[in-house]
C-alpha cells in the first residue's frame, strides 16, 4: 500500500514540477488514451459499423495509420543495419531511441490491424489457414504481411530487452546485466535477421498490398515498381523520422539529447535516400499515368479527380523538396533549423504519399455512374487512432525519463551498443 | 536427503513453467481456445432445420393467378418459388407472412384516436359491437352514414359493396387506381390486350413498372423484343418503360390529355373519323380547339411530329392507346381516361373492350373517394386493406372525420388509417388462403380470418342484408365472383368535364408556383405498400433515400435556374402547404420545370420498417375534385422551392 | 439441360438480357429471402448496405441531357471473374485472402465462407464490382423474421464478408437429390440460382459456358453481349493478347445483353467519345 502511495505522490510531484504546457498536454494525451479505452470497448464489443468505413471505402484511418507506422517505423530496421552491419558507429547514442520507437510502431500497427479486423478474435486464422502459393512465396500480401510482421515485431521485442533493462534498478541484477551484455553483443544477428524481413514487408504494406489489386486501376502497377518504391520510402522516411523523435524530444526536455554527428549521419543516410525515392517515385507516378492506368481504359484525369487526387501528390512532392535540398547539402544539413525543416519535410511526404494512395486508392469510383467516394471518420475512429498515438507518445516520454534511451545524457560515452 | 537450495528450486521452478508453457501452446490448446472464444462470441441464430417439403400454391396477389411453390422447412415457409412468373408481390409475400407486427387477434381501440393504442379482443365481441352498430344506423333511418373505402377490386371488395349496398347505402368507395377511376369515368374498366395490339400509344403509363397486372405486363414484355411490335410512351419523364419503349415522346408535365386531344383532333378533322359514345359531338367541339399548334405550344411536341404520331396510329394493323399516368397508385382524370379512350374508339380499335364487373360498381360512384371525404359524412366506416388516411390528399380531412365515427379496419397490418379506426380485424395473405380445390399452403396466422370470411360472418348479423348472403364462406362466394360482361357504350361526359376540356388550353404560366411536382412509384415499393418490408427497403437506392433524407429529383437546368445544388436541402411549397426536410439529387432523367418526389415515405405508422422515413408529399398535392371521377387530381401539382 | 460431354466440368456463367429487364426487383427479393439477408429497420444506409444482389439504376446523364436520356436497371451481384486464364482461374479477390476464406471452385464459382472470414476486407478492397458486402453490424432477424429463414444457408457472423455464390446451396441440393437418384457424376448436376428462376421475363439465363450448345454460352457470343466495365472486350483479338501478357483482366462470367448504345457506352469511363 505504502509503496503504491508513494508512487501517486511521486507522480503528483511530478506533474506539478512541469510548466503549462507540458501539464496541458500530458492531460490531453492521458485523455486521449482513456478515451481509446471506451471506444476500444464500443468497437470490439459492438461492431465497425461505428466507423464510417462502408462497402466502397473498406479500409480507413486505421490502415492509414498502420502504413504510415510501418514505413516510419522502417528506420530502426534501416538504423539498425548501417549500425551492426556497416558499423557506422557514430549512430550509437540513437540506436535505443529508434528501437524503441520501432517497437512501439509495430505494436500499434498490431494493435490498428486487431480493430480493423472483423473477427479479431479469429486473426490467428492468418497463421493457421494461411495463403501461402507455390515456392514459399505467399500468394496473399496480407499473409506475408502476418508472418513478416510478426517476426519482425519478435526481433524487436528481443532488440528493446537491453534498452529495458538498462534501468539504474534491473542493471544492478547481475544476471540481468550478464544477459544484457551478451545480447549487445550479438545484436548484429538481429539486425541482419531484421533488415531481411523488414524488405518484404515494408514492400509488402507498403506498396505489394496496393499494387497486385488489377481489377482497380487506381493501384495496379507492377508489382516490382511499387515494392520496392515502398522499401525506398521507409527507408527515407524512416530515417528521417528517427532524427525526428528525439530531436523534438531534446527541445521538450531542454537537453542535448545526441551528439549532433549523429544526427548529421543519420541524415545524410536519409538524403540520399529521399533522392533515390524522388526519382523513383516520379517515375511511379509517370507510369501510372503513361501505362498502367490506361491499360484499364481509364484516363489519368479521371482517376485523379476527387476529393484526394492530384493535390496529394503534387503536396508529396513540395514536401520532397525539403530533405532533397537540404538534407543532402551539408551546409543546410548541419544548420539546426534546416535539418528540422528538413526532417519534417521527409516524413511529411511519406505520410503524405500514405494518404494519398489510400484515401485516393478507395475514393476512385469503380463504375462510370458513380462518384468519387469521401471518407469522414467517426468520433470514434479519431479518438482510437489518436489515442494509440498518444500512448506511443506517454511510452517514449517513460522511457526517455526512467530508462537510459538516450546514453548521450551520461556523457559516459562508453559504447552501449558495441558489438563487441 | 540433500537439502535443495534456493537456486535450485528456483531453476527448477522456472524449467517447469517454462516447460508448461510451450507444452500447452505447441499442444494446440490455445488454438482451440481461441477458436471457441470466436464461436461463442458470435452466438448466431441457426435456422431449425426440418423435413423439406414442395406445397403447391396459386398466387392471388392479382388476377393472373400465378402458379408457384412454397419451399417449406417442417412448418415454416422459406422461399416462394415462381420460377419465370409472378412478380415481386409474391416474393414479398413471406416477409407479410411472418411479420413480427403482424395483427394476429382483433384489435380494439383504447386511448385516442391516433395514438395507435389497441388492446385485444375476440372476434365474437367485435363482431357483435360491430353489427350492433351497423343495425342500428339502419333502424334509424342512418344507412347513408354507413360507408367502406377498398383498396383494390377483388371478391372481398365485392362482398363487401354487397353487404354496404344492400343496407342501402350506396358510400362504397375504391382507392385511386386506374380501374376505379375508369369504372367511373367510361363505366367500365378497359381490358386491353397487348398480345394483339402491334401499336401501342401509352400516356404515361408505366406499362412494365407495375401498372396494370404486373405477372401479365411481364410475359408481354418477355414476348417484345423481335416482336415487331411498337411501342410509343408519350411521358414527361425519363422511366424504364420510356427507355424499353421504341419512341419516347417527351411532353410538359401535365398535357398528356391535351397530346391525346391534339390526335384526336387529327384523326377527326384530316381522317374524318368519328367515334361511338354518348355526346361524341359535343366532345368533339372541345377537341376542334386543340388543333396542331396549340396542341404543339401546350405539349412541347412539334406539330409534325403529332401528325407523325395520328398517322401511325390510324396506320397500324392494332392500334392501341393506353392511359394512366403512372404504374399502381399514379393516375389521371377523367377528361385524360375519356380522351385517351376516345383515340381507341376513333380508330375503332379490335384491341380494347369495355367491361363491367357485376358484383362491382353498385356504389354511387366508385372512385369518388375524395369528393366523399371532402363533402360526404359517415358514422360508420369500414376499410378494407386500404389506406386512404396516407394514400389520399385529402388524408388529414379523412383522418379528421374519422375521429368522430366508428371506424372498423380489416388489414394484417396497422397502417395510417388504422391509427384512426375503433377495431382493427386481422385479415390473411394469400398464402393462408384457402384455395377452391381445399388446400391451403399454411395454417392461418394465429386469429386472422380472410377479408371475406370476415365479411360473410358479419353478413350473418346484419338485419338488411339477409338473404343477400346465401355464402358460408368466401370460398363458396369466390365461384361467382369477378364475373364480368361487356360494357354497351359510354358517355363523354361533356357537360360535367367542360370546365376542364377548356381549362387544358388557358395555360397560365404560374409565376408564383412555378414547378410541376410529379409523383414517382419506385420498384417494389410502389405508392407505398412496399415500404413495411426490409427486402423492399434493400432495394432504396441512395438518390432517392439516405440516412433519413428524402430525395427529391431536378433536371440539370432546372436547379440552376432555382439555385439549388446536389444534395441541396429544399423545402417544397404549394397552394395547399409546405414540406421540407428534403435534399435534392441533380439529373436529366426528370424534365424541365419538374420536381419529381417519391411515394412512399413519410408513413406515420406501417410497422417500424416504413415509419417517420421521409415525408408525405400527398399532403401539399393538389386536391382538385374531378368532377366525374370524384377523385382528386393529384398527379401534377404547381409548386415553388425554397 | 444435358451435358454434351460429362467428364468436361461445368464453368457456370449467368447473361442477363437488359432488353427484357423493368428493374421489377424480384431478382433482389428473390435472393435476399434465399439467402438469409440480415434485417434492419433502418437500410437506408447503402454503402454500408448488406444485399448480395444490387440492382443498379443507371443512367445516361453522363452524356445526354433531356429528353435524350434513358435509364435502366443492371442487376449486379458477384460477378464470377476468373482472370486470363479460365483455365486456372485467378480472380482479384481470391488472391488476397490471408485465411483461404474465399477460394475459386472446379466449377468456376467463388465460394465464400463465411465462418472462415476474419474481417480484414483485403478482397472486398480488391473487388472492382464492389460485388462484397461486409456485416458492419450484427445480423439480426426480428423475432417471427426468423421463420423464414432458408436453413440451407448459414447466418455470418458480425465482422464477416458476405457475397453470391451463384446460391451453390441451391447446386448441392440438387447434386444430392441427383446422388440419391443414382446419378453420381457431379457433372451432371444442373441447377439454377434464385435470382435466375424468380426473372419474371426471363431476362436472365443461367448455365454452364463450357458446353457450347447451351444458351447461355450462344448468349455470351451474342453481339449484344457485353460485361461490366469490361472495356478490354472491345479491342482486338491482338491488342487483347498484348494486355493479358502484361496484366490480369477480372473477365467476369456474367455477361449482360443490350441493343441500345448507350448502356455500352456508359460502361466506359471516357464518354465514350
Amino acid at each position: 500500500m505504502n509503496v503504491i502511495s508513494k508512487f501517486i505522490n511521486d507522480m503528483k510531484e511530478l506533474y506539478k514540477s512541469y510548466p503549462k504546457n507540458i501539464r496541458i498536454t500530458l492531460l490531453v494525451l492521458i485523455a486521449l488514451v482513456f478515451g481509446f479505452g471506451i471506444f476500444a470497448i464500443q468497437i470490439l464489443f459492438w461492431g465497425l459499423g461505428y466507423t464510417d468505413m462502408n462497402n466502397v471505402f473498406t479500409w480507413g484511418n486505421w490502415i492509414i495509420g498502420d502504413l504510415g507506422l510501418v514505413a516510419l517505423g522502417g528506420g530502426a530496421f534501416f538504423t539498425g543495419f548501417f549500425l551492426y552491419i556497416f558499423r557506422v558507429e557514430k549512430l550509437e547514442p540513437i540506436i535505443n531511441s529508434t528501437v524503441l520507437i520501432g517497437f512501439m510502431c509495430y505494436l500499434f500497427t498490431f494493435v490498428f490491424l486487431l480493430f480493423d479486423l472483423g473477427q479479431p478474435l479469429r486473426c490467428w486464422f492468418g497463421f493457421a489457414y494461411p495463403n501461402w502459393g507455390e515456392h514459399l512465396m505467399p500468394t496473399s500480401m496480407l499473409t506475408e504481411v502476418f508472418f513478416c510482421l510478426s517476426a519482425y515485431f519478435c526481433i524487436l521485442c528481443v532488440e528493446l530487452v537491453p534498452v529495458a533493462l538498462r534501468h539504474k534498478f534491473l542493471d544492478n541484477v547481475p544476471v540481468l546485466h550478464a544477459i544484457g551484455h551478451y545480447m549487445h553483443k550479438l545484436m548484429w544477428i538481429m539486425a541482419a535477421a531484421g533488415t531481411f524481413l523488414s524488405f518484404f514487408h515494408q514492400g509488402s504494406l507498403g506498396g505489394g498490398m496496393w499494387d497486385v489489386l488489377y481489377g482497380k486501376p487506381g493501384w495496379y502497377r507492377p508489382h516490382h515498381q511499387y515494392f520496392f518504391l515502398a522499401i525506398v520510402a521507409a527507408t527515407a522516411g524512416g530515417t528521417s523520422f528517427m532524427t525526428l523523435c528525439p530531436y523534438i524530444a531534446g527541445k521538450i526536455m531542454k537537453k542535448e539529447v545526441m551528439p549532433k554527428e549523429t544526427y548529421w549521419t543519420l541524415t545524410k543516410i536519409s538524403g540520399a535516400m529521399f533522392i533515390f525515392y524522388t526519382l523513383f517515385r516520379t517515375y511511379d507516378v509517370y507510369s501510372m499515368a503513361a501505362k498502367y492506368v490506361p491499360m484499364a481504359d481509364r484516363n489519368f484525369a479521371d482517376i485523379y479527380g476527387g476529393y484526394y487526387g492530384l493535390w496529394l501528390v503534387v503536396l508529396e512532392f513540395l514536401f520532397l523538396a525539403a530533405p532533397v535540398v537540404l538534407l543532402n547539402l551539408k551546409k543546410f544539413r548541419e544548420q539546426e533549423k534546416f535539418m528540422a525543416i528538413g526532417i519534417s519535410g521527409g516524413v511529411l511526404a511519406i505520410i503524405t504519399s500514405k494518404l494519398e494512395v489510400m484515401l485516393h486508392g478507395f475514393s476512385v469510383p469503380n463504375f462510370p455512374w458513380r462518384p468519387f467516394a469521401a471518407y469522414n471518420p467517426t468520433f470514434q475512429e479519431w479518438i482510437i487512432t489518436l489515442g494509440c498515438f498518444a500512448t506511443m507518445i506517454l511510452i517514449y516520454t517513460v522511457f526517455a525519463k526512467w530508462f537510459r534511451l538516450f546514453p548521450h545524457l551520461d556523457h559516459e560515452g562508453h559504447g552501449e551498443g558495441e558489438a563487441h | 536427503m540433500k537439502k535443495i537450495e534456493r537456486k535450485e528450486l528456483l531453476m527448477m521452478t522456472g524449467g517447469a513453467v517454462v516447460g508448461g508453457l510451450t507444452g500447452y501452446v505447441l499442444s494446440g490448446a490455445p488454438f482451440l481456445m481461441f477458436q471457441d472464444l470466436a464461436e461463442w462470441t458470435q452466438d448466431q441464430y441457426v435456422p431449425l432445420k426440418g423435413e423439406i417439403k414442395l406445397l403447391q400454391s396459386i398466387c392471388q396477389s392479382c388476377t393472373t393467378k400465378c402458379e408457384i411453390s412454397v419451399r417449406m422447412v417442417a412448418d415454416r415457409a422459406v422461399k416462394v418459388e415462381t420460377s419465370n412468373a409472378a412478380c415481386p408481390l409474391g416474393q414479398a409475400s413471406l416477409q407479410l407472412l411472418y411479420h413480427p407486427e403482424r395483427i394476429d387477434k382483433p384489435l380494439k381501440r383504447t386511448g385516442n384516436k391516433g395514438k395507435g393504442r389497441f388492446v385485444p379482443v375476440s372476434w365474437e365481441s367485435a363482431m357483435a359491437d360491430i353489427s350492433g352498430k351497423m343495425n342500428a344506423l339502419v333502424k334509424n333511418n342512418k344507412k347513408d352514414a354507413i360507408a367502406a373505402i377498398n383498396k383494390d377490386i377483388n371478391l372481398s371488395s365485392e362482398l363487401l359493396e354487397k353487404l354496404i349496398t344492400s343496407t342501402g347505402s350506396t358510400n362504397v368507395y375504391y382507392e385511386s387506381s386506374l380501374n376505379a377511376l375508369t369504372m367511373s369515368a367510361l363505366g367500365g374498366v378497359v381490358d386491353y390486350d397487348f398480345n394483339k395490339a402491334d401499336y401501342v400509344l401509352s400516356f404515361g403509363a408505366k406499362l412494365f413498372e407495375g401498372w396494370g397486372v404486373p405477372g401479365t405486363m411481364n410475359k408481354v414484355l418477355a414476348s417484345w423484343p423481335g416482336s415487331g411490335k411498337k411501342l410509343v410512351q408519350v411521358d414527361t419523364n425519363c422511366s424504364r418503360t420510356t427507355s424499353l419503349a421504341d419512341e419516347w415522346v417527351p411532353v410538359k408535365a401535365g398535357t398528356e390529355p391535351v397530346l391525346a386531344m391534339g390526335i384526336a383532333n387529327y384523326l377527326i378533322k384530316e381522317k374524318k373519323l368519328i367515334s361511338a359514345g354518348e355526346g361524341f359531338a359535343k366532345w368533339a367541339q372541345y377537341v376542334y380547339q386543340y388543333d396542331m399548334a396549340t396542341t404543339a405550344k401546350l405539349t412541347g411536341v412539334s406539330e409534325d411530329r403529332i401528325k407523325a404520331l395520328a398517322e401511325a396510329f390510324y396506320g397500324a394493323r392494332n392500334p392501341m392507346a393506353v392511359a394512366g399516368r403512372g404504374a399502381h397508385g399514379v393516375s389521371s382524370s377523367a377528361s385524360e381516361i375519356i380522351a385517351v379512350y376516345a383515340l381507341n374508339t376513333l380508330v375503332r380499335s379490335t384491341s380494347v373492350s369495355l367491361k363491367q364487373y357485376t358484383g362491382m360498381g353498385t356504389g354511387k360512384n366508385p372512385a369518388g373517394i375524395d369528393d366523399f371525404i371532402k363533402n360526404g359524412n359517415f358514422e360508420l366506416l369500414f376499410i378494407n386493406e386500404a389506406d386512404p388516411v396516407y394514400k389520399s390528399v385529402l388524408g388529414k380531412d379523412l383522418a379528421a372525420k374519422m375521429e368522430k365515427a366508428f371506424v372498423v379496419a380489416m388489414m394484417p397490418l396497422i397502417n395510417d388509417t388504422a391509427l384512426y379506426a375503433d377495431y382493427v380485424l386481422p385479415s390473411l395473405t394469400f398464402l393462408e388462403t384457402l384455395q377452391s380445390d381445399g388446400q391451403t399452403v399454411l395454417k392461418p396466422y394465429a386469429s386472422a380470418k380472410h377479408a371475406g370470411d370476415i365479411i360473410i360472418e358479419l353478413a350473418g348479423k346484419i338485419d338488411a342484408a339477409k338473404g343477400a348472403f346465401p355464402w358460408t364462406s368466401y370460398l363458396d362466394a369466390v365461384k361467382q365472383a369477378g364475373n364480368t360482361r361487356g360494357v354497351a357504350g359510354f358517355s363523354f361526359k361533356v357537360d360535367k368535364l367542360k370546365e376542364q376540356l377548356s381549362a387544358f388550353k388557358k395555360q397560365k404560366a404560374d409565376a408564383e408556383y412555378p414547378l410541376s411536382l410529379i409523383p414517382v412509384e419506385m420498384p417494389l415499393v410502389g405508392d407505398g405498400d412496399g415500404m413495411a418490408f426490409p427486402y423492399v427497403l434493400k432495394n432504396i437506392d441512395s438518390d432517392s433515400f439516405m440516412l433519413g433524407k428524402m430525395k427529391v429529383l431536378m433536371n440539370k437546368a432546372t436547379a440552376k435556374k432555382e439555385g439549388v445544388s446536389e444534395g441541396s436541402s429544399i423545402k417544397i411549397i404549394s397552394e395547399r402547404g409546405k414540406i421540407g426536410s428534403v435534399k435534392v439529387h441533380i439529373t436529366d432523367t426528370i424534365a424541365p420545370d419538374v420536381v419529381a418526389v417519391p411515394l412512399g415515405f413519410g408513413h406515420m405508422a406501417y410497422t417500424k420498417y416504413a415509419e417517420k422515413k421521409g415525408v408525405n408529399p400527398k399532403e401539399i398535392m393538389a386536391a382538385d375534385i374531378d368532377p366525374v371521377t370524384g377523385a382528386a387530381n393529384w398527379w401534377g401539382t404547381r409548386v415553388k422551392i425554397s | 439441360m444435358k451435358t454434351s460431354n460429362s467428364k468436361m466440368k461445368r464453368r457456370w456463367g449467368m447473361a442477363i438480357d437488359l432488353d427484357k429487364c423493368n428493374g421489377c426487383g424480384q431478382c433482389s427479393i428473390s435472393c435476399a429471402q434465399e439467402n438469409n439477408m440480415p434485417i434492419f429497420e433502418d437500410d437506408s444506409d447503402v454503402p454500408k448496405r448488406v444485399s448480395f444482389l444490387d440492382l443498379m439504376k443507371v443512367t445516361n446523364d453522363r452524356d445526354a441531357s433531356y429528353p435524350d436520356v434513358k435509364v435502366a436497371f443492371i442487376p449486379k451481384m458477384c460477378q464470377q471473374c476468373e482472370g486470363n486464364d479460365p483455365l486456372n482461374p485467378t480472380p482479384p479477390c481470391v488472391s488476397v485472402c490471408p485465411a483461404v476464406a474465399t477460394d475459386v471452385g472446379d466449377d468456376g464459382v467463388v465460394s465464400q465462407i463465411w465462418s472462415r472470414c476474419i474481417g480484414c476486407r483485403y478482397c472486398q478492397t480488391a473487388c472492382p464490382y464492389e460485388a462484397r458486402a461486409f456485416n458492419w453490424w450484427k445480423p439480426k432477424y426480428e423475432s417471427t423474421f426468423k421463420k423464414s429463414l432458408n436453413s440451407d444457408v448459414s447466418i455470418a457472423s458480425r465482422g464477416t464478408i458476405v457475397k453470391c455464390t451463384f446460391c451453390s446451396h441451391i447446386w448441392k441440393r440438387e447434386r444430392d437429390k441427383a446422388a440419391a437418384n443414382g446419378e453420381l457424376d457431379i457433372n451432371a448436376v444442373t441447377y439454377s440460382p434464385a435470382c435466375v428462376t424468380s426473372c419474371p421475363t426471363g431476362a436472365m439465363v443461367f448455365g454452364d459456358l463450357n458446353d457450347p450448345a447451351s444458351e447461355i454460352s450462344m448468349l455470351s457470343r451474342d453481339k449484344r453481349a457485353f460485361r461490366l466495365v469490361h472495356t478490354i472486350d472491345e479491342k482486338s483479338p491482338e491488342e487483347q493478347k498484348k494486355l493479358m501478357k502484361i496484366k490480369n483482366y477480372p473477365n467476369p462470367k456474367v455477361y449482360y445483353l443490350s441493343s441500345q448504345k448507350w448502356i455500352r457506352d456508359m460502361m466506359r469511363f471516357n464518354s465514350g467519345k
